[in-house]
């Protein structure tokens, strides 16, 4: 188990430095380049010498490799996420705040999902066919075909303008934890992206539930004389938990892509919000560095994904395929 | 959630069965008669087709019959803000006074063949990674996979946020980075396909004669991923559309004066708590519409190709 983690990190590590490899390149492709930061300090219309000395000062003008050495070591070592020169801020000064707030709106969202969605999808595979069946899947279509902002603005006018009144944008401001204290303004934004991963994820779980149905242990099982329910709850799920734990590794990065746009919907002042602010001002480092961040959250969700597999399945961490 | 869950990988194991059955298949009726046949037999897939040929008409030469103006508001002086929908303005008029009617297909024209590009620079980015990864192996394989392991594990909102930051915006330049940042899923899939494609028999026997890699890939492995490849391409331009209507609803996609679904949704949601619902609803339900036909479409060519509905 040990030596499967420590190989599921070493590769997350290296997935990792590509992707600082590529936040770090991508600023040399701006309009004016890597003095991009120097025009940002000194206004749009300064002297090209004057430019070109604060580039020497801040040594942009080094060896792209060693200033890629002293970033991961920024990074990695300083927790360092780059400096907005727009607001003369830190990257993390910026988001610190925000970063709980979309973290906690991913999470509930997807504890809730893994709630509803899990016991949802083994219903359907073992009432296949049923109405509940057909009507679960005739509405996880739909909202397929829905885009997660359409949701938010469907949501909004059934909610919160046309009834129930209910807040259309949660208070702004608190803390994080507000969530719990004050759920009321929270309750949107939460069942919004709960409602598309539920949409995502009961379709996967069905699907794998329905794989192990046919497999020969569950016909012994039966031939056996295993009641129903012993069957679905001993073999089926426990079976069925292996890829189920994958996607939701895999979804994680899309939970986090959905949090922007319903951040964006209800107001709800995250990551999201702020880097489509930084992307509007055209504040290229903050971006940047949010992109790094989810990135690390990204990798992290999907090792977790992992170690979680490996302690379920066997298979996997003597094997260490999947 | 954003864009969808990518297809079950289950028909790349079909992809053997279907070259096996090829000739016998041939003898009785041709393989693409049948492939037809069992598309035309799916009333839902023949339905969006047709909607999408309508709409198509109505974005395209719609604009040339009901005349509005989408360009320039001031020079229609006497136009009324939010007007409800009346035999004038059919869907009445937007917060900046344009025809919604008019938008709609306006919008709609960019939406439709930005979407359409971009899914189309989607599938060829996405085949050709896939196949190089697939059929070379070893450490390029290795390589090529690692990397698209990092590409994916940026999520693709923030990826297409950072690019549309970094590098300037244009319409072109929209188009180039959704067709650049969404052909992962489609690489993993068509990868999957080379790398069974070149176990085969026909493939080795063409190494064997002395055929090339380049000439393996390019007559054996393409041809024969095929289905694949038009498949996924279908479900790209849904995806290019929604991703493109995504950045639009941010207000990051396409600049004034043009328009696309997107962003008049957005232009809509800000009027939303007034009550103005001619000014989204419209605009969503053709949005939905264009997204669950392609869809469906995407779906019936997967049964089309599907070799064990194939009469033998």
């Amino acid at each position: 188990m040990f030596n499967y983690i420590l190989r599921r990190l070493g590769q997350s590590i290296i997935v990792l430095l590509i992707v600082m490899l590529i936040t770090f390149t991508l600023p040399y492709f701006e309009v004016q380049g890597i003095l991009a930061p120097a025009y940002a300090v000194l206004g749009t219309h300064a002297n090209p010498h004057t430019v070109h000395v604060w580039g020497v000062q801040h040594g942009m003008f080094r060896p792209y490799w060693v200033r890629f050495w002293e970033y991961i070591d920024q990074v990695f070592l300083h927790f360092n996420l780059g400096h907005s020169y727009k607001q003369n801020l830190s990257v993390w000064g910026i988001i610190s705040l925000y970063v709980p707030r979309t973290i906690w709106l991913a999470l509930s969202s997807l504890i809730l999902t893994v709630i509803i969605a899990l016991p949802l999808g083994i219903y359907q595979a073992s009432r296949r066919n049923s109405t509940v069946d057909y009507v679960a899947t005739g509405t996880a279509f739909v909202l397929y075909g829905i885009p997660a902002f359409l949701l938010g603005i469907l949501m909004l006018q059934f909610f919160s303008f046309s009834f129930l009144h209910l807040p259309a944008s949660p208070p702004s401001g608190v803390a994080p934890w507000a969530m719990f204290t004050n759920p009321v303004g929270f309750i949107l934004p939460v069942l919004t992206l709960t409602l598309l991963s539920i949409a995502f994820l009961s379709r996967f779980m069905r699907s794998a539930v329905l794989e192990v149905l046919v497999q020969d242990y569950v016909r012994t099982a039966k031939a056996k004389g295993c009641s129903n329910r012993r069957m679905l709850i001993r073999h089926a799920i426990r079976n069925a938990l292996g890829p189920i734990v994958i996607i939701l590794g895999l979804y994680f990065p899309g939970l986090l892509g959905g949090a922007v746009v319903i951040e964006s919907v209800f107001n709800y002042s995250g990551l999201g919000i702020q880097i489509i602010n930084a992307a509007t001002t055209l504040d290229v480092p903050t971006v940047l560095g949010i992109t790094l961040l989810v990135a690390i959250l990204t990798l992290l969700g999907n090792l977790m994904a992992d170690v979680i597999l490996g302690l379920v399945n066997p298979r996997i961490r003597i094997q260490g395929t999947r | 959630m954003i864009g969808r869950p990518e297809p079950p990988l289950d028909h790349h194991s079909l992809v053997t069965e279907n070259l096996a059955n090829t000739e016998e298949s041939d003898a009785v009726v041709p393989m693409w008669k049948q492939r037809t046949r069992i598309f035309l037999h799916n009333k839902l897939a023949i339905a969006s087709v047709m909607f999408l040929i309508l709409l198509v008409l109505f974005c395209f030469v719609g604009p040339h019959i009901y005349h509005t103006n989408q360009t320039n508001q001031a020079a229609a002086l006497n136009v009324t803000f939010n007007a409800p929908p009346s035999a004038q303005h059919w869907l009445g008029t937007d917060s900046s006074g344009f025809d919604e009617l008019g938008r709609i297909m306006f919008g709609g024209e960019y939406s439709l063949s930005l979407g359409m590009l971009a899914g189309f620079i989607t599938i060829v980015v996405g085949t050709i990674y896939g196949m190089v990864s697939g059929f070379l192996g070893g450490i390029t394989d290795t390589l090529l996979m690692r990397l698209l392991d990092a590409f994916l594990s940026i999520p693709l909102l923030f990826l297409l946020i950072t690019l549309i930051a970094v590098f300037q915006r244009s319409t072109v330049f929209l188009i180039v980075i959704i067709g650049v940042t969404g052909w992962f899923g489609n690489a993993r899939i068509i990868r999957g396909d080379a790398l069974l494609i070149k176990k085969l028999e026909y493939s080795q026997a063409s190494t064997a004669m002395g055929g090339s890699k380049w000439h393996i890939i390019w007559r054996h492995v393409f041809p024969n991923s095929m289905s694949n490849i038009v498949t996924v391409a279908t479900f790209s331009v849904a995806d290019a559309i929604l991703f493109l209507s995504t950045l639009g609803f941010l207000g990051l996609g396409i600049q004034a004066p043009q328009t696309d679904w997107g962003t008049m949704m957005q232009a809509g949601s800000i009027q939303q708590p007034n009550g103005y619902w001619w000014e989204i609803y419209p605009t969503a339900l053709v949005f939905v519409l264009v997204i669950v036909a392609i869809t469906y479409i995407g779906e019936a060519m997967r049964d089309a190709f599907e070799v064990r509905l194939l009469e033998r």
